[in-house]
């Protein structure tokens, strides 16, 4: 695996190893692609679409996560389509359940904000869901909130990629989809959980925190379980 | 995880059978789904109580969190027991302009049934006797005999309310017996 490609990403060549996707191209490039549920370290599932990226040659949009280069690819990482594109798909994700910064804990350190701040997503244009949703408080170190959780799964894979406890999955279908530890069991009472709180440092919004933390006060340590990935390599 | 004793599950004599219709599958590929669906078939309210997913997580090795997930993304799996007769009302767009919302809200009225919150995926209501299940379905194929009721796995073409009720009676009367 071995073989390099050589692709071009924004009218620029960059020299790339075959079985590389896009994304890890772009970004070793120092080219910006935005992404959700994307985590270094962690497969890839394409679930966020903010990654959609034009390829030359293919009609629709390819998500750049899940797309692995070829020799010859052209790439353009942005353009109105899909700047409008990206746009919509963080307003849905605004409305589908109940994201308050004001008194949030990771307000300023949130990927979804950061996100929507730099696609200009001053307000969306679809109606509220407004779900009824729960806090899960039962465990001591650690706190669930699913108004704030943007099903990502980045904890889902944190917790079985990397920790190997797989306690979290994700439960339901569309609309009614919910972040579930065992058999949908309080997380304080999850006896596979070995509380070592990767799945937190993982989570990109305020969903998953830490106890004891007021409005904007937390902040997480992402590249640290990115790292771990990386340290076992070779191994 | 499977550390620890497995916890059997609720009925004993249930458990030769959970563990050959495991022992059978376990190691194939997908295994999970058809594990699932057997014991489902072979549950006598249909349906797959939380001990048999803890019981079969432990058996298998899936996380219980996985088992569970699979277990509530298909409208096949039931995670409450389910009435001896049932009946599936069509909710696909040739029977919903064929009236089929006032079936429905007929046969609840008749039952007495309530929805529990209109938050649920999918809608499947049992009464208390467990006589009777009712539960909507996305579609039968079977628009050009809208609207479309299935009862018992026999689907009925063109049903209108009083012929629906007089199905539903009948059915009450007869597990009643």
């Amino acid at each position: 695996m071995t073989d390099k490609v050589k692709v071009r990403i924004d009218g620029e060549v960059i020299a790339a190893t075959a079985g590389q996707t896009i994304l890890e191209v772009a970004r070793a490039h120092d080219k910006y692609i935005p992404a959700l549920c994307y985590m270094e370290g962690l497969s890839a599932v394409g679930a966020c679409r903010l990654c959609m990226v034009e390829v030359s040659g293919v009609a629709r949009l390819l998500p750049a996560c899940t797309t692995p280069v070829q020799e010859g690819l052209a790439v353009a990482t942005t353009s109105p389509q899909i700047q409008s594109y990206r746009k919509m798909v963080i307003e849905l994700l605004l409305v589908e359940r109940n994201h308050v910064c004001a008194v949030c804990v990771s307000s300023g350190h949130c990927e979804l904000q950061t996100l929507a701040q730099d696609h200009g997503v001053t307000h969306v244009r679809y109606p509220y869901n407004y779900p009824r949703l729960s806090v899960d408080t039962t465990h001591p170190r650690y706190v669930l909130d699913h108004n704030r959780c943007v099903l990502c799964s980045r904890c889902v894979r944190t917790c079985a990629e990397i920790e190997g406890a797989h306690v979290w999955d994700i439960a339901g279908r569309g609309i009614h989809s919910r972040l579930v530890s065992e058999l949908q069991r309080p997380w304080g009472e999850a006896t596979s959980c070995t509380s070592c709180g990767k799945c937190v440092q993982a989570c990109p919004t305020g969903a998953m925190a830490e106890k004891g933390w007021g409005v904007e006060e937390m902040t997480k340590q992402r590249a640290g379980v990115s790292r771990l990935t990386s340290m076992r390599e070779g191994q | 995880m499977t550390t620890g004793s497995v916890s059997p599950p609720p009925h004993h004599e249930d458990q030769d059978l959970i563990d050959r219709i495991i022992g059978d599958q376990v190691g194939r590929p997908g295994a999970l789904l058809g594990i699932l669906e057997k014991l489902q078939d072979r549950n006598r309210n249909k349906y797959l109580p939380m001990e048999t997913l803890e019981y079969v997580a432990a058996r298998t090795g899936v996380p219980q969190s996985q088992v569970y997930a699979v277990a509530t993304f298909f409208a096949l799996f039931n995670l409450d027991p389910q009435g001896t007769h049932t009946v599936a009302i069509c909710r696909g767009t040739a029977c919903h302009t064929r009236g089929s919302r006032a079936l429905l809200e007929r046969v609840k009225l008749q039952l007495g049934l309530r929805e529990a919150s209109d938050d649920a995926d999918k809608l499947t209501l049992t009464t208390p006797d467990r006589r009777l299940t009712i539960r909507t379905v996305a579609c039968f194929g079977q628009c050009a005999l809208a609207p479309v009721v299935e009862i018992d796995h026999a689907i009925r073409g063109h049903v209108k309310e009083q012929a629906l009720m007089r199905e539903v009676d009948a059915l009450r009367k007869e597990s009643a017996r």
